[in-house]
């Protein structure tokens, strides 16, 4: 039996240029892992990585340079192999890591052999989209040598130029059957769970603590899903909740509509901002300018009509436009235009700050000053905006490269039209509209006031949007919707 | 003493690390995150879960940034504006009784000096108790939010209003908030309700009184039912009561015994025991019993904003394992030309480098005095190729290369070598688009570190064959040269 102290040690090897390095980024989920580049040699020196279960190292991963030379090594081990002896695979690497060709042509390959030597296993990267070569069948025949199992990994399956069947074919004929798909840019929602299964079959005296990694893996991935779905419904009570009162006049309306927008702007970046470092992504993916984010729909403007259109959210004839747009006016009413169920709610959250509020409304009233909120529009915006990065971030591998882009087709998909969540037309969230009559829930108020029943809302908001959008546990190996590479 | 009671459940540990950890949160969520690199590694190095690690980052954070200072000095406060609070309870109990009373000139009208002694009490014991009834649990202790609005205004600077706050929403989120405030205000009324009861026991001890009841509208019948009704629980708890008799003889207009003066002073002080102080020691008792055991499970939620997105910092999955070595030189191939004994062969050749089996080869358009040497991959064939071109080295030779390939050692040696044996060796990319524009700068980077020159590098195979051909114009004469005579 293995030491349960010692973690699985996993060498990640393959011809150069194939996403090494990229695996790696993707599985410790660490953007800032290694060097990426569309190079050959980009890594020139082995690089480890521990995965972490509860602080315990559970599998050690090492990224090597790529294997450039495959060709003239085997004929170099050839060349070293003494006449008329017989010697196995691991003493022939040895013999060969002695030689001193191991420090000059082949110092690469030398330092690749050296780590799959001390792994357990090695993971064996394929770019599938470059044919199947001899140089690859004794590059894999050298690798083989080192007396380990290998895991053929297959990476940019989701590629148009793959050439998934001629590999497969290849890799069996190689007497590697045990493949798994990974595409390191765009990884299906289960595939490290995948992995690690093939992992686990493999290497069946270290398939406790694989499962209990692929396990792990799972929960966090739902931790994660749990968390984001957290940070889009406090913004969009935030959204919801703010109120701002200015006098009757002009010139104080607009003024007051500015601050509301751009308080909601900045509202709404720093929700992008926690999302992207709850996945771990980096901020300057996002270039600060391009704020939201990138493409079309998320370069316009949160508060253009033309923004609304695009995601099918239906306009209203009333919907302001101009200097007015997506800001809502009302006279001050006291509540009373509230409707009954949120005027209860009001009545009930405590006399106390019922009365107090209530008097501040009242004389608000008297003075004839209006009162300014997001319009529906706006939320249904940000609640789709929001869902569909945390989309995107879901099915993004951390060794993509490219700035997240969210296609803005004008044309929406059947499934978009079909509006499973309610968020383009329909009644608004019965949250939200509770929002609306409690101005002290929204972070972005001077009286903001945490109290119970705002944390209920929150909760059960959240709830609501993961009805909609299960995530990793409800639809497994969904194609990454709209993520454009 | 209830009061000591109520700050002892905000003295312990746990709590502490709790607030002072919502009191950061709420400071980084309202000014912006605190560098923290040196508290979060410390924080790691402590161990724990995440919640546990969030809790060490905010103490080590808290203790740099004076905030639990902050707390100290806000738990100064609150216990000075809750002996205050008590000075003004042991007060307000006394003067009640001396007013309900009287200076003893006039005699007591029973009901009324009941009502005047727990009116109030009973009246807001009835809005507390109410209040669970209501959607929203707001505190609903008048005193209990007294003492919190007296508390903000002790506390001084800048950060202080961030302290009071924090406590709230920790204990609110513990679900302990209404039950202090509760608390608070049951044990501020018992000390009230408490030297209520002394000040009636020393003046009925030292003063002459006497009790009657008057009515003008209901029957005498009515007020003994009253007072019966009354009297039967303190009866049962061993107070002496009135008899019917004496009840029906204090209507003020028959001279009474000296005992039954007594018997209602006892039935008046049992009333207020039983109906006052009793009930509101048992609700300081069971609010802080309460308020105990949910600040004993008392827990982070991780999923607030804030703390979300310090998972993957202060419980990475995965850390680095740092690298085997400093990468060397990297191995450079060099065409090295050959020194022939012998004139090269004249028919110019033509080779695929390890093309893909989907593209066609030999070319459609190929010379017809190009000799095709055919596509070479394997070792073998790479052996064969060499062999060939060893004995019979030809003066011109086009290699070709699929240029989506990426360009490794291997091959750039192998096309050194074959450039060093033929007496002018030529590159063609093949395949070349806008697409792979990056690709191809790294083909010809590689073949010029190689010795190539750039006139040897073809983009496009056509101009390269009719190099390999001869320029056109003298292809064709030499064509025609040879048809002549």
């Amino acid at each position: 039996m293995p030491d349960p102290k010692q973690a699985l040690k996993l060498a990640v090897v393959g011809h150069t240029n194939t996403g090494k390095t990229s695996l790696l980024r993707t599985l410790t989920r660490n953007p800032r892992f290694g060097q990426v580049d569309d190079n050959p040699g980009t890594t020139r020196h082995v690089e480890g990585a521990r995965l972490l279960v509860d602080g315990q190292a559970a599998v050690e991963l090492y990224d090597t340079p790529g294997m450039e030379d495959g060709i003239a090594l085997l004929d170099y081990l050839d060349q070293l192999a003494a006449p008329g002896t017989r010697t196995d695979g691991p003493e022939r690497i040895r013999r060969f890591l002695d030689s001193p060709e191991s420090r000059r042509r082949f110092e690469q390959e030398a330092r690749v052999l050296h780590k799959l030597l001390e792994c357990d296993a090695g993971l064996y990267v394929v770019d599938v989209r470059d044919p199947v070569l001899g140089k690859h069948k004794d590059e894999l025949a050298i690798l083989a040598g080192c007396g380990h199992p290998l895991l053929p990994v297959l990476n940019f399956t989701r590629s148009p130029e793959q050439r998934l069947t001629s590999w497969r074919e290849a890799l069996g004929r190689l007497g590697l059957h045990a493949i798994v798909e990974f595409d390191t840019i765009a990884p299906a929602l289960d595939g490290e769970a995948q992995l690690y299964d093939k992992l686990a079959l493999l290497l069946d005296r270290h398939a406790a603590p694989l499962m209990t990694l692929k396990n792990d893996v799972i929960r966090q991935r739902a931790d994660r899903h749990a968390d984001a779905l957290r940070l889009i419904a406090e913004l969009l009570v935030d959204a919801a909740a703010l109120r701002l009162s200015c006098p009757p006049d002009h010139d104080a309306v607009q003024a007051a509509t500015a601050t509301l927008r751009r308080s909601i702007r900045e509202r709404e970046a720093a929700c992008v901002a926690a999302l992207l470092k709850r996945y771990n992504f980096r901020s300057h993916d996002f270039p600060a300018h391009t704020l939201p984010l990138e493409g079309e729909r998320w370069g316009m403007d949160l508060f253009h009509p033309q923004a609304l259109k695009d995601v099918g959210i239906h306009v209203g004839k009333g919907m302001a436009a101009g200097a007015m747009a997506g800001a809502t006016l009302d006279a001050f009413t006291a509540g009373l235009s509230l409707g009954a169920a949120t005027l209860l709610g009001a009545a009930a959250g405590g006399l106390w700050q019922g009365a107090d509020k209530l008097g501040k409304r009242v004389l608000g009233k008297l003075k004839g000053y209006q009162e300014i909120s997001v319009d529906d529009a706006v939320l249904r915006l940000l609640a789709l905006r929001q869902l569909a990065l945390l989309e995107a971030l879901e099915a993004r591998g951390h060794a993509a490269q490219a700035p997240i882009e969210i296609a803005g087709s004008p044309a929406l998909t059947p499934q978009e039209q079909a509006d499973p969540d309610g968020w383009r037309s329909g009644k608004l969230p019965d949250e939200l509209l509770e929002a609306r009559s409690q101005p002290q829930w929204s972070t972005l108020a001077d009286n903001y006031q945490a109290s119970a029943r705002h944390r209920d809302v929150v909760q059960s908001l959240t709830r609501k949007l993961a009805a909609g959008h299960p995530g990793p546990m409800g639809s497994s190996a969904a194609p990454p919707g709209g993520l454009s590479f | 003493m209830p009061d000591a009671d109520a700050s002892g459940a905000l003295r312990s540990p746990s709590l502490r690390a709790y607030w002072m950890a919502e009191t950061l949160r709420l400071r980084e969520a309202l000014w912006g995150p605190l560098e923290d690199a040196m508290e979060v590694r410390r924080a790691r190095a402590e161990g724990g879960e995440f919640a546990q690690r969030v809790l060490a980052r905010a103490r080590h954070l808290g203790r740099r940034e004076k905030l639990d200072q902050l707390i100290q000095q806000w738990m100064q406060g609150s216990r000075l504006a809750l002996t205050g609070l008590c000075l003004i309870a042991l007060l307000a109990g006394a003067g009640a009784a001396l007013g309900a009373l009287g200076d003893g000139s006039r005699p007591v009208n029973l009901l009324l000096a009941l009502a005047a002694l727990l009116g109030l009490n009973i009246l807001s014991l009835l809005f507390w108790l109410l209040s669970f009834a209501a959607r929203t649990p707001a505190s609903a202790t008048w005193l209990g939010t007294c003492w919190l609005w007296l508390t903000r205004k002790l506390a001084r600077g800048p950060d202080a209003a961030l302290v009071p706050r924090a406590l709230m929403e920790v204990l609110s989120r513990a679900g302990a908030l209404r039950w202090l405030l509760g608390g608070i205000s049951h044990a501020l009324w018992s000390i009230a309700l408490g030297s209520l009861v002394l000040a009636l026991l020393g003046i009925l001890s030292a003063r002459r009184y006497s009790f009657n009841w008057e009515t003008t509208l209901l029957s005498p019948d009515a007020f003994v039912t009253i007072t019966t009704a009354l009297g039967w629980l303190p009866a049962k708890l061993g107070f002496a009561m009135p008899s019917e008799a004496i009840i029906r003889a204090s209507d003020g207009l028959q001279q009474l015994p000296e005992s039954a003066q007594a018997l209602w002073s006892g039935w008046l002080i049992a009333c207020v025991v039983v109906y006052g102080l009793l009930p509101r020691l048992a609700g300081t008792i069971l609010s802080l019993l309460i308020v105990k055991s949910r600040l004993a499970a008392i827990e982070l939620d991780p999923g607030l904003p804030g703390y979300a997105e310090l998972r993957d910092r202060l419980s990475p999955a995965s850390e680095n394992a740092g690298i085997d070595a400093p990468s060397g030189p990297a191995f450079q191939a060099h065409i090295q030309p050959a020194e022939h004994a012998f004139p090269l062969a004249d028919q110019p050749l033509l080779v695929g480098i390890e093309l893909p089996s989907d593209r066609p080869w030999p070319p459609m358009d190929l010379p017809a005095a190009v000799a095709d040497l055919g596509v070479v991959d394997s070792r073998p064939q790479r052996k064969r190729l060499l062999d060939h071109l060893q004995a019979r080295p030809p003066e011109r030779m086009l290699m070709a290369c699929d240029a989506q390939q990426t360009p490794d050692r291997g091959v750039i040696a192998l096309l050194a070598d074959l450039a060093g044996l033929a007496g002018r060796g030529h590159v063609a990319l093949l395949g070349l688009g806008p697409s792979n524009a990056a690709r191809a700068s790294t083909w010809q980077d590689r073949l010029l570190a190689a010795g190539f020159a750039p006139e040897q590098i073809h983009t496009d195979l056509a101009p390269a064959l009719d190099w390999l051909a001869g320029t056109p114009a003298q292809g064709r004469e030499a064509r025609n040269a040879h048809a002549g005579p």
